[in-house]
Order: structure tokens, then C-alpha cells, then sequence
């Protein structure tokens, strides 16, 4: 009995591995799709920022300072330079994102190049938006030495630019991205074919095919999950691997709990995705119930904003978000080295994620036959 | 004079003439049958002749206007019907013959039409919840709105009942002016024998042109001259049949529908629907569309549920036990059903795993399938790229593969040509003296006469039962055609 169901198990996940391979669409979703996407959005967040706006307080007030924030003025990059007295303005400037970095120069600026000391100067850059921020920031570091060193070659004197992130002390933000872009690519994807694939099959006419031979609706889910559940599982190692070889991206964590992590997410998803499937008579409704999913679920796993500064009742609907636990996994695990305690915490979720929705689906298959 | 002038006229697909080298004019005034087996070049020559395709080289004509040169002037005198009419089924009949309408931009003017196809009280239904008969019919009506000086059907009566065809035949025939000329593609000889000119293609070329009458005085001998025509078909021992296991069992019942019915809503598509087919038997369910046949097809086989009542394959019920049941049954669907990006052996392979057929012996009763159905060539060809016939063999081997006592097909001659379809009843007669029990739905009356026993199905109810012979004699008919359509209008009064 179980032999033959096996056997039947084995046959139906075999015919989706090739029909998935042999179709040059799916293959080109599968496979090129994510990668290029990878590296579109890694490197988008490299891209140049200009006209950058600068607040800037100067307590040294003397030729020296003077000179470094003109340089300021002159370089293409940096648009408006707003010297202000106080603190408090200065502080407003930032708040209110009317520029998107600070410097703060300290009264013994002049002093220390001259007297061959060290000083600090201090940057401070809007951690809200954490992309522009770290270049702005990196520029202007790049200023300030190019001009202590410009003007005390052979004194050891020299000006340390002291870069302060506001609102977001550690910025990360490739490396966030890219531990974040793992989670989001492997659910597009996962969606996507799952959710076509028997939706596919009612359009052709051979999911009649398949109900008239002895597969049980059991079976057949079974022979649905496992090939996609492969696929985007091989697909996400791919990602992972690019992400820290290519992109540098330290792995902190467990490799095998982000394994375990990741098959679990991927099945979660892929339970959602086989329920969209059972529920659609055609592929374009079945794009539509992606969509519909996919958006909601991006825009409240935390990667817009925080979960914790949503309203409490929609804090609550996020539960039912495979993606909000996935991100977390895969962040936690990748940059923090998650502890176990924690993965279970997350893991729990989307186990019972993945059994509502394959069980929902199986059940789906019959009562369609009408 | 004549409507359409082809003269030399070739095109090539991948490298394959579907069209070759072929002159042709069609008589203005007259109905043209256009007649030939699958992957002739009928519909490609149709499409050509209304400019949706473009010729490699050769001149064509039509109302004396250059298809693809002048098409939008030859469009608005042209009703063309493809296989798949593009009906809109989320529309209402009324909204799909207005959309048709703006679209020639001819007024609203349908009373006719709709009295004629007898449409009229449904006006408001969805293109979608009709029967197949009725479809083609809006689809007709659709193609005849602005009275087209051109009427191009390319099929119309594939997968409609005796009686439909015989509307759309009249429809066509009271609804044009006598200027009027039809070019008519079909499958079914009796209906080509009727019209005023058959054109046969075989292989992109014209090996016949001339009237009807002139070849065969009635339609069946009409039918044997175009087979002849068509490279003859030798009637020889069915090798699949010869392979197969012979089945033998105690049941007296192989498959039987224990008081099945299928309601929706209020409405009965089936109704108290109970038989017994015995080991062996060809068994057919035979009825207009929409009669409840489909339904109760489906319902035997697993893919709708019965309200009440069962069916049991090889005494194991179909309700109780599905896969049980269904590892029994051998199945075979109207459209190709097999999965297109894979090679014929992939299929059989897919097809051999999912009934259970284990490794070992899987290679070599694929091998013997691809013996015996003539694969070799093409087993590792994509099965969506087979010409029609060698599709309908591929499905029918996938439905064998595992040597099943019970065969259900359904309508598995739909659109099939006539060689094919001989070839095709050879078998499963073949296949029926092995002992494997076989239910079957057709609309080809010709075919019903294989039956041993046939279900006469209308209004969701059996109105008759008994072998072909016991039909005709109980209707006075001389042809199960005329036999379907006496015994349907009976009930009916």
C-alpha cells in the first residue's frame, strides 16, 4: 500500500520537475528572475546620492573651519550648507529631514591642526534613512581627511571624522537589505509556482487527468509540495550563498537552524501558495490571489515599517504573515545568531501556518469536484 | 463566378508545407465542404483565404480583394466562425451579439436570428452556462450578423448532437441570400455530402473537387470513397487489442450506476440513472447537449459527486472507495489532456507511475506500449507538438498503460478525422472481446452503431435503452441518426 503510494507520489513529483524545467517561462522565473533581482536591488542601494543638504555648527569660527565647510560648498555633491548657532536649531534641521546630515566642528578645531593634536569632528547622519545616510556620511568623512591631510602633510596631526548615526546606531543597511531580499525573493517565487501550478493543470485539462487515476487529493498535494518545496529551497541556498560570498555578508548564526528555518518558511509558503492553486479554475486568477496575498504580506512582515509601531490589532493579523516570520528568521539568524530558543519561537507560527493551508488545499481539491 | 481564386498558393510552417502548391476556386453562390484529415491544411487554408495568415508565395483572392493587401474591405464582408469561437462567457447571449454587432457595426437587429436558433428565451444567460450545441449556434449567429457576402466556418459542428447540427445546417442554409457563399470545414461526411461542392485536402493539397454526388450517391458510400481517396484504410487485427491481458472477473455488473443523481439547486441534471454494463461490453450514453450525460459520465468516473446514489467499478463504489475504484479504470478525455512540454515517453512514464506500475516492470511495458502503438519515432518528441491523430493514440495508450479492466471514453472521436476514428473503433472493439468493459459518449451516430448497448439520455433522464438494432426498430428509423432524433422529439411531446 504504501510502496504503491509512494510510487504514484514519486511519479507526479517527478513530471513536475521536468514540467517545470522544460517550460523556458517558469525556468526563467526560477532561476534568473531572483538572482538579477538580487543583485539589482543590492546595488541599487549603492547608487550615488547627490545634493545633499548640510547643517552645519561651527565653534571654532576660524580660517581653518572656514575652509573645510567651503570645501563643502564647492564639492557636487553637497548642495546647501546651513550654518546655524544653536543646538536646538541645529537639532530641528535633522528632525525635520530639512538636511540630511550634520557637522559638528569643535572650538579646538584650528588649534589641534595647527598644535599638531588630535580632534574629532563630528558627523551626524539621519539614521531614518539609513541608505543615503551612510553615504552622505562617507563623503563627508572623505572631505575632512582629504583636508587634514591636504593641510599638515608632515605634522602628525590629524582630524578624526567621528560619524554618529541618529535613530539607527549600527547602519547596515546592504546587510540588512540583502538578509531581508533572501526572505522576500524565495516568497515571489514560491508563490508564484505553487500557486500557477494546479491552477495550470485545471486550464489544460489534465488535472481531470489526475483525479480520474487512483491518486488520492493526499498524494496529490504531496507530489505538489515537494518538487516546489526542492526548488525554492535549492533557490534560497543559492541566494544565501551569493549573499555571503559575493556581498561579504558575515553569517553569524547557525547554519543548520537557518536550514531547518528556511525549509519550514518555504513550506508555510508553499501551503499558501497550493491553497491560492485550489481555489482558482485559471492561472490568471491565480496571479490575482498572489498578488493579493503577496502585497500585504510584504508591506506587514516589518520590512516597511516596524511591527512594533503598528496599531496593536494589526500587530495581531501579522501573525498570520509567514513573511513576518521568515524576515525575522532569516535576519536574526544571518546578522544576530539567533539563539535556538528564539527560531522555535518563530518556527511555531508558521508550522501551524503550513498545516492550515495544505490542509485547507487538500480539502479545496475535493469539494471542487463539485 | 467565383468568390475566392487560389492559385499556386504554398505556405510553410517550420519548414512543413501545411499548404502546397494549391489552386482552388470557390464558386460564388454555392455551400464548399472542405474535407481532410488532421493537419491537411483546412483551417490553414481558411486563414489564408481570409488574410490571418500570410502566404509564402502564390496568389490568393477573395470577393475579389487581396486578403492581407485589402483586409479591412474584405473583413466587413466576411463572417468568419473558428473552431473556438470567440464567445465571451461572462456576457449574456444578448451582450455577445451586441459586442458583435458594434464590432461590424451593423445595428441591433436579432429577431431573427435569435427565433431561428431558438435562443430567444435564453437572451440573458451567460454565454459561459450553455450547452455545447447552443454555443455554436451564438457563435453562428454572431458570424452571420451584417448579412456577410462570405461565410467561412471552419468546424462548426465538432462536439454538437445530431440535433443541433442539423439547426445549424438549417440555419445556415434559410439565414443567406443566394449569393451567398459558404466554405464549410467538417469532420462529418454525411454533413459534406450534402453541400453543393467537396473540396478533400490531404497533405496541403486538393486530390478532390468536385459535387458530392458525383463521387457517391449516399453519404456512406461518400464516406468510403474519401477514404479512399485519403489513402484507404485496410482493416487489420488491432495489435493493441492483440497485446492486451485478457480480463476475466465474476461480477455480473463491471460497472454499474446504482440510482445515481445529480442535482443543482432545484434542477436535475441527472435523474435516477441506473445501469449495469456487463464484462466486455461497449456500452453507450448518447443524448443532446445538456441532456445530463456529461454529468453522469463524470459521476461514474470520480470527477463530480453524486447527490445520492453510486456507481461501483468492478464492484468497488466509487464514493466509498475513489482510488480503489479508479485504479480500475482506464480514461480517456475529449480534449488532449496529456501534458504538452513533455515527450511521449515522459507521459507514458508519468502515466505508468501514477497507476502504480513498478519500476522494474515500468521499462519494459513502456517499451511494448511504444511497440505496439508505432512511438519509436516520436517518443521523444514533445506530445503538444503531435499531429491531432498521433495525439488521440498517445492518450489513448496513457488510458491502457495499465492494462485496466474498465475503458471510460469520452467523446474521444471529437474532432477526430475519419481514418482515424475507423482506426480508433477497431481497437476498442478489439479491446471489447479481451473483455474489457467500455462506456463511451459520441456524438457521431455512425459510432453508435458499435455500441452493444446504448443509453439514450434527455432531460437528465434515460428515455431509452437497448442495443442499436432495438433502437431503430422501436423509432422506425433506418440510422441511429434518424433513430436519436425520432426517439428525442418522442419524449419530448
Amino acid at each position: 500500500m504504501i510502496k504503491e503510494s509512494l510510487r504514484r507520489v514519486f511519479a507526479l513529483a517527478k513530471k513536475e520537475f521536468i514540467t517545470t524545467w522544460k517550460d523556458p517561462k517558469s525556468r526563467g522565473i526560477i532561476v534568473a528572475l531572483p538572482l538579477l533581482q538580487l543583485i539589482v536591488f543590492a546595488n541599487a542601494i549603492t547608487m550615488e546620492v547627490k545634493n545633499i543638504d548640510v547643517a552645519a555648527i561651527d565653534r571654532n569660527n576660524s580660517v581653518e573651519s572656514r575652509e573645510l565647510l567651503s570645501r563643502f560648498e564647492h564639492s557636487p555633491r553637497f548642495r546647501n550648507i546651513f550654518i546655524v548657532d544653536s543646538e536646538k536649531e541645529f537639532k530641528s534641521k535633522i528632525d525635520n529631514q530639512k538636511v540630511q546630515i550634520g557637522l559638528y566642528i569643535n572650538n579646538d578645531f584650528s588649534s589641534a591642526l595647527r598644535g599638531q593634536k588630535t580632534s574629532d569632528v563630528l558627523i551626524i547622519s539621519d539614521g531614518r534613512q539609513t541608505n543615503s545616510a551612510s553615504i552622505a556620511s562617507g563623503y563627508a568623512s572623505q572631505i575632512i581627511s582629504d583636508y587634514t591631510s591636504e593641510f599638515n602633510k608632515s605634522s602628525g596631526a590629524s582630524i578624526n571624522p567621528v560619524v554618529r548615526n541618529w535613530y539607527n546606531p549600527n547602519l547596515e543597511y546592504r546587510w540588512f537589505l540583502l538578509t531581508i531580499l533572501i526572505p522576500m525573493l524565495a516568497l515571489v517565487i514560491t508563490l508564484l509556482l505553487t500557486a500557477l501550478s494546479i491552477a495550470r493543470e485545471r486550464e489544460m485539462g489534465t488535472f481531470d487527468q489526475l483525479i480520474v487515476s487512483p491518486l488520492s487529493s493526499f498524494e496529490i498535494l504531496l507530489g505538489k509540495t515537494i518538487p516546489s518545496l526542492f526548488i525554492a529551497m535549492v533557490l534560497t541556498c543559492i541566494m544565501t550563498a551569493c549573499v555571503i560570498i559575493f556581498f561579504k555578508v558575515p553569517f553569524m548564526g547557525s547554519m543548520l537552524l537557518f536550514l531547518i528555518s528556511i525549509l519550514i518558511s518555504l513550506l508555510s509558503i508553499v501551503g499558501v501558495g497550493l491553497f491560492i492553486s485550489s481555489v482558482c479554475n485559471t492561472q490568471q486568477q491565480a496571479i490575482i490571489g498572489v498578488m493579493i496575498f503577496q502585497l500585504p504580506a510584504v508591506l506587514l512582515s516589518g520590512y516597511i515599517s516596524p511591527i512594533e509601531d503598528m496599531p496593536e490589532s494589526w500587530q495581531a493579523l501579522t501573525y498570520l504573515n509567514p513573511a513576518r516570520f521568515f524576515m525575522a528568521l532569516s535576519r536574526g539568524i544571518f546578522l544576530k545568531g539567533m539563539g535556538l530558543e528564539e527560531v522555535i519561537v518563530n518556527l511555531i507560527p508558521m508550522i501551524i501556518i503550513a498545516a492550515i493551508t495544505l490542509t485547507l488545499a487538500s480539502r479545496t481539491f475535493k469539494r471542487k469536484l463539485g | 463566378m467565383n468568390t475566392v481564386e487560389i492559385k499556386n498558393l504554398i505556405k510553410t510552417f517550420n519548414g512543413e508545407r501545411a499548404v502546397d502548391n494549391l489552386s482552388l476556386g470557390i464558386e460564388k453562390g454555392k455551400i464548399t465542404g472542405l474535407i481532410g484529415a488532421d493537419g491537411a491544411g483546412k483551417t490553414t487554408l481558411m486563414r489564408l483565404i481570409i488574410g490571418l495568415l500570410v502566404p509564402d508565395s502564390g496568389e490568393v483572392s477573395a470577393l475579389g480583394l487581396n486578403p492581407y493587401k485589402q483586409k479591412p474591405e474584405l473583413t466587413s464582408k466576411v463572417g468568419y466562425m473558428p473552431q473556438k469561437f470567440g464567445l465571451y462567457e461572462d456576457l449574456t447571449v444578448l451582450e455577445n451579439m451586441k459586442l458583435y454587432a458594434d464590432l461590424k457595426n451593423v445595428p441591433y437587429e436579432f429577431d431573427k436570428l435569435l427565433k431561428f436558433t431558438s435562443l430567444e428565451p435564453f437572451q440573458d444567460r451567460l454565454a459561459g452556462a450553455l450547452s455545447g450545441g447552443m454555443k455554436q449556434k451564438l457563435g453562428l449567429s454572431c458570424a452571420l450578423l451584417g448579412d456577410p457576402e462570405f461565410l467561412v466556418l471552419d468546424e462548426p459542428s465538432v462536439g454538437v448532437d445530431p440535433i443541433s447540427r442539423r439547426d445549424l445546417m438549417q440555419m445556415v442554409r434559410n439565414l443567406i441570400t443566394p449569393e451567398t457563399t459558404v466554405l464549410w470545414s467538417t469532420a462529418y461526411l454525411d454533413e459534406a455530402h450534402s453541400f453543393d461542392t467537396a473540396v478533400v485536402l490531404d497533405k496541403g493539397k486538393v486530390i478532390y473537387e468536385g459535387k458530392p454526388h458525383d463521387l457517391a450517391p449516399t453519404a456512406q458510400e461518400f464516406e468510403n470513397k474519401v477514404i479512399d481517396l485519403m489513402g484507404g484504410y485496410k482493416k487489420e487485427k488491432s495489435l493493441i487489442a492483440e497485446s492486451y491481458t485478457p480480463i476475466s472477473s465474476d461480477f455480473d455488473c463491471t460497472v454499474e450506476a446504482d440510482h445515481l443523481e445529480k442535482k443543482y439547486g432545484s434542477f436535475y441534471a441527472v435523474r435516477d440513472n441506473s445501469f449495469c454494463i456487463k464484462r466486455g461490453e461497449i456500452f453507450g450514453l448518447l443524448g443532446p447537449n445538456g441532456a445530463g450525460k456529461s454529468t453522469s459520465f463524470k459521476m461514474m468516473c470520480g470527477l463530480a459527486r453524486p447527490t445520492s446514489g453510486t456507481a461501483r467499478i468492478m464492484g468497488i463504489d466509487i464514493k466509498k472507495n475513489p482510488e480503489k475504484a479508479r485504479s480500475n479504470l482506464g480514461y480517456m478525455a475529449q480534449k488532449f489532456s496529456l501534458y504538452g512540454n513533455l515527450t511521449v515517453r515522459q507521459n507514458l512514464e508519468f502515466f505508468a507511475g501514477v497507476y502504480g506500475i513498478g519500476l522494474l516492470n515500468r521499462k519494459k511495458r513502456i517499451d511494448e506500449i511504444v511497440e505496439i502503438f508505432n512511438f519509436e519515432h516520436i517518443q521523444n518528441q514533445k506530445s503538444e507538438d503531435l499531429p491531432l491523430g498521433f495525439k488521440q493514440r498517445l492518450s489513448m495508450a496513457c488510458a491502457l498503460i495499465h492494462n485496466p479492466p474498465v475503458l471510460f471514453l469520452d467523446e474521444p472521436t471529437s474532432g477526430v478525422d475519419v481514418i482515424t476514428r475507423r482506426d480508433f473503433w477497431n481497437h476498442i472493439t478489439g479491446l471489447a472481446k479481451k473483455g474489457v468493459t467500455i462506456l463511451v459518449t459520441t456524438h457521431f451516430m455512425d459510432e453508435a452503431e458499435y455500441c452493444d448497448r446504448i443509453s439514450l439520455f434527455y432531460k437528465g433522464e434515460t428515455i431509452a435503452l437497448g442495443t442499436p438494432a432495438e433502437l431503430k426498430q422501436r423509432s422506425n428509423s433506418n440510422t441511429m441518426e434518424e433513430a436519436f432524433i425520432t426517439l428525442i422529439k418522442e419524449s419530448g411531446k
